[in-house]
Parts: structure tokens; C-alpha cells; sequence
């Protein structure tokens, strides 16, 4: 009845990795429901409650404000995009600069190693107070997504072939074309990476960002459904953040994979 | 301004102020055929660690004319790619000079290009734009980049692939790449460190011949690092026969008859069993 599988075949692949996947979320879902059936927490809902609830969300906007659930993505993506540019802005630069001058990564180890380890949720309320509740909140995910990028490109630079930079000094490289010409685009790949992991992380802030900010977005949304008890709403907020993070670095995830495939380098 | 300063101030167009250090070969135009161009005296290299001083390159001096081919070979360890790591300026020497005409040459620069035995080619570059690169590097315009590395395209046999990625060529493929990209600068020495120690034999005869055939067509001087004895004589007018490390010069020889050469002829035959035996003589690995 069935066909025969065969790995060489691209739609049977994406077949098969679509039944898997259907599988695994329908089991989480019974796994979910089974869990918090038992343990009959009104903490806990099932998942049936939590979509009534998302549905609610989606169709009617907030049960308490009356806000629609669009305005709480559009300000939490706005703070997440704003956290995510800043982080590329400052992490290019001094990750380029700090794995291509020894002294430098020498120099700046320890600070990395003494701020990296603090949780960005300990620098939410500092940041509010002092930056306000526009700044702050992104100040929280930049925190969050800076040092992975940091850190994947300063590795990037490091592992860049001696022999490119040997053969392009033999061609008259001087400082500044090996470094535009050579060392960038050679840590493309590494940049790409960052990214991915740095937009992991950055969800991860979201909510922590969020927590002070009085313009509402969906990790604020998050905290006052808890806050009322609203535990279904809380959820629902969950699941949204999850499909942003999803959306977010399955962008990236495809973006690299063209990008590194284009320049010759997937690794 | 004279022809030195060129290489070091560059040659400026007359619109704008860029710099282009391609074609050096140009400044030792006055250097005819067949004297000395370069010149190595008293080559030093020592590497220092906490334990020990370890003499790698013990006083080496040799000249290459221009338009010469000059093979070095020696035992395997022997320093034989220190030498050549020297002359590129890759390397600082302990103590010695390196000299191209009259200039002294202490750090990387145009006027010798270098063929890398493991080729560093540029992944996220097209095979064009990887031989386009000392001249884009150098300021050379746009259309003038275009019209000469097709020209090295077709010498190698790369047209079809001029859009191709690196990883999509073979060995031999690359290498040829690699060989395109340094001679299109048009150095004044072209340093080749073992550049088909990486490739199968049939592939590695092929490209001797087709460097044999450029040579033919156009003049260059180059000095080639090689662990193979039958390599060297194909291909060199001369060979510098290093010994075991330390290394110092054993012996030049001159190779007989012109390019392309018979591989089986005899008088070939008897420098090979000559420079073998010598080779054997030094080998470390039995001592």
C-alpha cells in the first residue's frame, strides 16, 4: 500500500520530515494535556483551554485592556528589532577588530568574562530606570544577543586559513584591504551563526525586558495575564512568543544557508 | 621618479589617486635576459624556543637570473619552503638580504607573487574574481581586470569555469587558479612552494606541461620548491640541491636542453641518479 521510502528522492524527504514533525507536536500536545490533567493545577491549563484562550486573544484582542494582540507584537517586535540592530552595530565591529588584534582579545578577555555570565533579566530594571521604558527594554535584549555574536565572530576571525592572508599580502594586500577583502568576508559565515544563536537568546529577553515597560508588549502582556490569574491568557502569550522566535530565526536559519552556499563556505 | 620608488609610491593614474603595484617586472625591464635579478646572501633562519635553538637555514647564498626557472629541492624537513617563505617576506629571515635588482625586500609585497602548495584560493570568490584579485587590490580598472584575466582564463584552460565556485574545481583545477592569479600581476619573481605536491601524479604531469607551455609564451622568472627530483628536472635550468637540516647549498646543477624536455632522455637520467644518491645520503629518518 505504501511506497517504498527512498532518501535520494527530494519530495520523499519532505514528506517524511513532515509526518515526523506533525508527530512530535501532536505528542506534545497529548503529553501536555495528560501532564496537566493529572496534576489538576488551575496554574497549569490544558492545551485545550490555552487555545479557546489564544483564539479569544487573536479574534478579540486583551480580556482586561480591550488592546488588540497585534499592538503588543508590533511594540515587542519594535523593542526586539531595536535590541537585535544595536547588538549588530556594536558586536560586527569589536568582534572583527578584537579576533584580528591579539592584544586587544587580551586585553578585553576579562570584561567579556565578568559581564557575559550576568543574566540580561538583572539588568532590566537598571536599564528602565536609566534609559526609560523605550530604550531600556531593548537595551535588555541587545544584552542578551551582543555576546553570543561577539563571541561567534571573534572565534570566526580566529579560524580565517593563514594561508588567505599569506596569499593576499603576496598580492599587495595592504592592512586595510586585508581586512575588508579577506578577513569580512571570511567570517561571513561565523557573522551568520551569531546571528542564529544571538536571535535565540534575544526571545529568551523578551519577556524579562518587558517586565517594567509600561507600553505593553507581549512579555508585559505575559506577566499581567499571571498577575490576574488569567493563567489560559498567559499561556497564549507563551505560545505567540514561541511563533515569533520560530519565525525570527527560521528567517535567519534560511538566510544563511543561502548566503553561505553563495559564497562558497556552508559548512 | 625613479623606477624603485614606483613599487613603493605606486603609479598614479591621472584622474584619481589610486595605486596599482601590478606589473613590477616592468621596473627590472633594464635587467636583460639571463642576469642576475635576484639575489640571496647569507640567508639565516634560527627558531628559538625555551629549550633549544634549532638552526633551520644555515648561510645560504644564490643568485636567479631573469627569465630562469631555479628548482630547490633537499630532504624531506630540510627548510627548503623556509627559504622561499624568506624570499616572499612571509618570513623575517635571522640575518641575510634578499635583493630584486638593486631593493631590498623585507616584507610582503607585488613584486613576488607566491603559489600556495595547499593553493588558498578564496572560497567566497569566482574563479575570475580570484585571478582578478592583485589587480583589483592594485586599483586596476574594471574593464582592464576583465580583458586580462580572460586572457589567463583561456592560457590555463579555465574559460568554462570563469563563473565557477572553488569548491566546485578539482585539485588540479585550483591550482591552476593559483598559478593564473600570481603570474596576471606580472611579478618580478614568482615563488612556487611545492605547487603540485597536493595533486595526483597524472594531474601533476599535466600541469608541468602546461607551465612549461606558458613559459614558452612568455618569459618569467621563477624559483620552485619541489621534493620531487624528476619534477625539478623537467622543469628548472637550474637546480639548488639543499642538505639535511641545517640546510646549506650542496650543489647547483644546470640542467641540459630546453623546455619542453624528453622525461626518459639520458642525460637527464644520470643528474637523477646523481642528486638521488646525494638525497638518500642525507636522509634522517634511518639515522
Amino acid at each position: 500500500m505504501f511506497m517504498k521510502y527512498d532518501e535520494n528522492n527530494r519530495q520523499h524527504r519532505m514528506i517524511r520530515s513532515a509526518i515526523i514533525t506533525i508527530l512530535s507536536l501532536a505528542t506534545f500536545l497529548v503529553l501536555w494535556w495528560v501532564v496537566t490533567a493529572l496534576m489538576n493545577d488551575r496554574n497549569f491549563p490544558t492545551p485545550d483551554k490555552v487555545f479557546v484562550a489564544l483564539w479569544n486573544l487573536l479574534l478579540y484582542g486583551d480580556p482586561i485592556g480591550g488592546h488588540s494582540v497585534w499592538d503588543y507584537i508590533a511594540v515587542s517586535l519594535t523593542t526586539f528589532i531595536k535590541g537585535f540592530g544595536l547588538a549588530l552595530i556594536f558586536a560586527l565591529p569589536l568582534g572583527l577588530l578584537l579576533g584580528y588584534v591579539k592584544i586587544l582579545r587580551e586585553f578585553t578577555a576579562p570584561w567579556i568574562e565578568i559581564v557575559r555570565p550576568i543574566a540580561p533579566i538583572a539588568w532590566a530594571p537598571i536599564f528602565v530606570l536609566s534609559f526609560g521604558s523605550q530604550l531600556g527594554p531593548a537595551l535588555v535584549v541587545f544584552i542578551g544577543i551582543f555576546f553570543p555574536l561577539l563571541t561567534n565572530i571573534i572565534f570566526g576571525v580566529q579560524r580565517i586559513d593563514k594561508n588567505w592572508l599569506d596569499a593576499s599580502k603576496t598580492l599587495g594586500a595592504t592592512q586595510g584591504q586585508l581586512f575588508t577583502k579577506v578577513v569580512l568576508p571570511a567570517t561571513v559565515p561565523y557573522i551568520l551563526n551569531g546571528i542564529k544563536v544571538g536571535l535565540g537568546v534575544g526571545w529568551m529577553c523578551i519577556v524579562a525586558a518587558e517586565i517594567y515597560n509600561k507600553f505593553g508588549g507581549i512579555g508585559q502582556y505575559l506577566v499581567d495575564m499571571v498577575n490576574g490569574g488569567l493563567m489560559s491568557n498567559a499561556f497564549a502569550a507563551i505560545i505567540i512568543i514561541a511563533v515569533l522566535g520560530l519565525m525570527t530565526t527560521g528567517v535567519a536559519e534560511y538566510v544563511s544557508k543561502v548566503v553561505s552556499r553563495r559564497m562558497g563556505m556552508d559548512a | 621618479m625613479s623606477k624603485e620608488e614606483q613599487v613603493i609610491e605606486g603609479e598614479k593614474y591621472d584622474s584619481d589617486d589610486r595605486v596599482r603595484a601590478d606589473h613590477t617586472d616592468l621596473l627590472y625591464a633594464d635587467i636583460p635576459e639571463g642576469e642576475p635579478l635576484l639575489k640571496i646572501e647569507n640567508l639565516n633562519v634560527t627558531y628559538r624556543t625555551d629549550e633549544k635553538v634549532t638552526v633551520a637555514v644555515n648561510n645560504i647564498s644564490f643568485e636567479v637570473n631573469k627569465g630562469e626557472l631555479v628548482s630547490i629541492v633537499g630532504p624531506s624537513g630540510c627548510g627548503k619552503s623556509t627559504v622561499l617563505r624568506c624570499i616572499s617576506g612571509l618570513l623575517q629571515p635571522t640575518s641575510g638580504t634578499i635583493m630584486i635588482g638593486d631593493k631590498v625586500c623585507t616584507v610582503p609585497g607585488s613584486d613576488r607573487g607566491m603559489v600556495f602548495q595547499d593553493f588558498a584560493l578564496f572560497p567566497w570568490r569566482t574563479v575570475r574574481k580570484n585571478i582578478e584579485f592583485g589587480l583589483e587590490i592594485a586599483g586596476v580598472p574594471k574593464e582592464e581586470r576583465r580583458e586580462r584575466s580572460e586572457r589567463y582564463l583561456k592560457a590555463m584552460g579555465l574559460l568554462e569555469f570563469a563563473d565557477s565556485r572553488i569548491h566546485e574545481l578539482s585539485g588540479g583545477m585550483k591550482q591552476r587558479v593559483g598559478i593564473a592569479r600570481a603570474m596576471i600581476m606580472h611579478p618580478a619573481v614568482i615563488l612556487m612552494d611545492e605547487p603540485f605536491g597536493a595533486l595526483d601524479a597524472q594531474t601533476r604531469n599535466i600541469l608541468q606541461e602546461s607551465l612549461v607551455k606558458v613559459l614558452n609564451k612568455s618569459s618569467r622568472t621563477i624559483i620552485f620548491v619541489t621534493h620531487s627530483v624528476d619534477e625539478a628536472l623537467f622543469l628548472s635550468d637550474r637546480i639548488i640541491v639543499l642538505s639535511k637540516r641545517p640546510a646549506t647549498i650542496h650543489k647547483i646543477f644546470t640542467v641540459p636542453g630546453d623546455r619542453p624536455r624528453d622525461r626518459a632522455c639520458p642525460e637527464l637520467t644520470a643528474l637523477r641518479g646523481e642528486i638521488l644518491a646525494y638525497l638518500q645520503s642525507q636522509n634522517t629518518m634511518f639515522d
